[in-house]
């Protein structure tokens, strides 16, 4: 019988041991904590910040960085709205065109920012920021500064409508994580990101288009990213320029607090799925046991760093930088 | 095309205006001593340059502002593109080289109205302003020691809205929704901020006149739809059937608190906001909102361009204003189910023409300190 309690397995399931922790801390102080309610809350919170997650796990994991996704989903937000305004306001008067329209338009930003990347040979966190400032700015010109509302009931049935509790976008999340990760385990190109985030030199070496895959990654990410920006419209019935503000810190902090190794090769959506939980279960928790806001941005650094901390295995990093 | 091209061209093509201008600038730069028994001459500038210092263009509340600005430009018969935006992005830094560099570019001939993004950042501009002889109003932001009649002329006007009675008089129709009784929580703008710590001041000294209405909790949103979402959840699972109503710093983070109900299937609960943006007043026709307060950006943005402006032409001295034209309150409107269809066809659908000449007709008096 194999050991159960190595080293390795201590560290791979220590993010899900640091968010089972945060639960019964929160539950002690406040009980009403423990509840379906509450969880379906976080679950909502969680759900638009997920999707950027995952997006940019696949960048992570292939040891490069996205930092473009507060420009892109506030972008792709703002044109998803305007779209289904122009097709008649609403999901079943040909409003529902938008959702494939829009993942392709992230999809196509992704690629650009690859482009940028890889053609131009720009580092990526330099491409992709630059990249994210150009759609904040197109939806600042698109929008004049204004709010974009989107209130068709059946769109936002996907925060209103509960199966188990649960909104729909909850599933909805939910579904497009099991996509990420069957993309991530069983595809090639899934396979191809561990190899470019393990080591690009032997990839290349071995034949993979370390380029291409590099492309179709953050095409990926804009495809998740735009996802995101449909889950953030549904949340709160409106796009504007600051859409997506937040995303950039709370996505790539839940990636790393996950145990995705900022280095590449190591970790995937799973672990991204829990790094999301602990972020979004600790800004919860906060305000539910009462907290006093001064301590609240403190609180967060402070959890974040222990999370890491317990979450990374820094005997096997040669280096930080 | 080249800046300098193009404002030399604009130069030449505008030369008859600007000695008309000058003429009735001069004429009146003669006759006011007179009255006064003879004085100080005037340092008036030719058809002096204008521009906007502000935070950005992402949000309505300086859009408007702008637009005000622009309306101003274009009540002096000029195209509204030669309102100059210095957009400071949020950086004191950049506010205070952007005016250095349009001080330098213009040599001075120039007006400016300004935010300063922070209260310490106030004086170095209006320094910078004086130095160069230009002429500067500003608002929101400066640190109470700092006064434009210290100053001098050249820093003209200072205006800022005092949130504390209006956020009072929203917190008060807030009670009087619930029934004088139950928990209220709010969600406030950016901790430091001052009209954060106004507006929650003013929910404060409503609650006392309200004995039965405990206040849960107050934390920052921020100012933001997001943030007011996940925090009302928070609040909810905290306070659960407690909370009886909701008092927010602003719209946005109202829109924020009505979609958090939302997901929740509540439909009913009191709700009081800020700032009075077009989507708030809807909400408010609508019943969603009890109430909303509009500070009249608009106006604020016209007003302030134009005192810097014709303080500059010399069409009035501000050293001989009293000092309630020299630091006093903004307008506020105080937007309720009642008045909102009156108050969204008065002021949104169509923006009224103001008379830019009229300084402080609408103002609110002097600010006063703590």
């Amino acid at each position: 019988m194999p050991r159960i309690l190595t080293r390795e397995n201590a560290i791979r399931w220590a993010p899900f041991l640091v968010l089972l922790a945060l639960i019964v801390l929160f539950t002690a102080l406040n009980p009403s904590f423990l509840s379906q309610r509450n969880f379906a809350r976080i679950a909502i919170a969680a759900a638009p910040a997920l999707m950027v997650a995952v997006g940019v796990t696949f960048i992570i994991v292939m040891g490069s960085i996205d930092l473009s996704m507060e420009g892109v989903v506030s972008l792709t937000a703002v044109l998803f709205c305007f779209l289904m305004l122009a097709l008649g306001g609403t999901l079943a008067s040909g409003g529902w065109i938008a959702i494939p329209v829009i993942l392709t338009v992230g999809a196509a930003i992704g690629l650009v920012n690859g482009l940028i990347h890889v053609k131009l040979k720009i580092p990526s966190f330099m491409a992709s920021l630059a990249l994210g400032f150009v759609g904040t700015g197109a939806a600042i010109l698109l929008t004049g500064g204004d709010i974009v509302k989107f209130n068709d009931p059946t769109f936002r049935a996907l925060l209103t409508w509960r199966i188990f509790g649960f909104p729909l976008m909850v599933y909805v999340a939910g579904l497009c994580l099991v996509l990420a990760w069957f993309i991530q385990a069983h595809t090639r190109l899934g396979r191809y990101f561990y190899a470019v985030g393990g080591g690009e030199d032997l990839a290349h070496a071995s034949g993979v288009q370390v380029q291409r895959v590099r492309m179709a990654g953050f095409a990926l990410a804009g495809l998740f990213y735009a996802i995101a920006a449909i889950l953030q419209v549904a949340k709160l019935g409106q796009a504007e320029s600051v859409t997506g503000s937040n995303f950039m810190f709370m996505s790539i902090t839940s990636v790393v607090v996950g145990g995705v190794a900022l280095w590449g090769g190591i970790g995937g959506v799973w672990n991204t799925l829990v790094g999301v939980l602990i972020v979004a279960v600790i800004n919860n928790g906060m305000v539910v046991i009462g907290l006093p806001d001064f301590l609240q941005a403190a609180v967060l650094g402070l959890l974040v760093i222990i999370a890491v901390i317990l979450s990374t295995d820094r005997r096997s990093v040669a280096f930080v930088k | 095309m080249s800046t300098f091209i193009k404002d030399y061209i604009e130069r030449e093509t505008i030369n008859r205006r600007n000695f008309l201008l000058a003429t009735a600038a001069g004429m009146g730069a003669m006759a006011v001593p007179f009255a006064f028994g003879g004085g100080a001459a005037r340092a008036a500038i030719n058809d002096p340059a204008i521009a906007w210092s502000y935070r950005d263009r992402a949000s309505a509340y300086w859009n408007s502002i702008v637009s005000g600005g622009e309306a101003f430009v274009e009540s002096l018969g000029k195209p509204k593109e030669s309102l100059v935006s210095l957009i400071n992005e949020g950086s004191s830094e950049k506010s205070l080289a952007d005016i250095k560099a349009f001080l330098a570019k213009t040599n001075g001939k120039c007006a400016i109205a300004c935010d300063a993004n922070d209260s310490p950042n106030a004086r170095p501009v209006v320094e910078a302003v004086r130095d160069a002889g230009a002429y500067i109003s500003t608002i929101w932001n400066k640190t109470d020691d700092l006064h434009p009649w210290d100053i001098g002329d050249n820093y003209v006007s200072h205006m800022t809205w005092s949130d504390e009675k209006p956020a009072e008089q929203t917190a008060r129709i807030l009670f009087e929704a619930m029934g004088g009784k139950g928990g209220v929580v709010h969600l406030g703008g950016i901790a430091a901020n001052n009209p954060a710590i106004e507006r929650l001041n003013g929910l404060k000294n409503a609650l006392k006149d309200f004995p039965n209405i405990e206040l849960l909790d107050a934390q920052p949103a921020d100012w933001d739809t997001t943030k007011g979402t996940e925090l009302m959840a928070s609040f909810l699972t905290r306070f659960g059937d407690k909370i009886k109503g909701v008092h927010c710093a602003n719209d946005n983070i109202a829109y924020g608190v009505i979609e958090a109900l939302r997901a929740e299937g509540i439909e009913d609960m009191p709700i009081v906001a800020y700032d009075g943006n077009p989507e708030a007043v809807k909400l408010v026709m609508d019943g969603k909102l009890l109430a909303t307060v509009f500070t009249n950006p608009h106006w604020g943005g016209g007003i302030t361009a134009a005192l810097a402006y014709y303080a500059a032409t010399g069409a009035f001295k501000p050293s001989e204003e009293p000092k309630e034209h020299r630091e006093f309150y903004g307008p506020t409107v105080l937007v309720t189910n009642k008045d909102a269809a009156d108050f969204k066809a008065k002021y949104l659908d169509s923006v009224p023409a103001y008379n830019w000449k009229d300084f402080w007709g609408p103002s609110n008096g002097q600010i006063k300190y703590k």
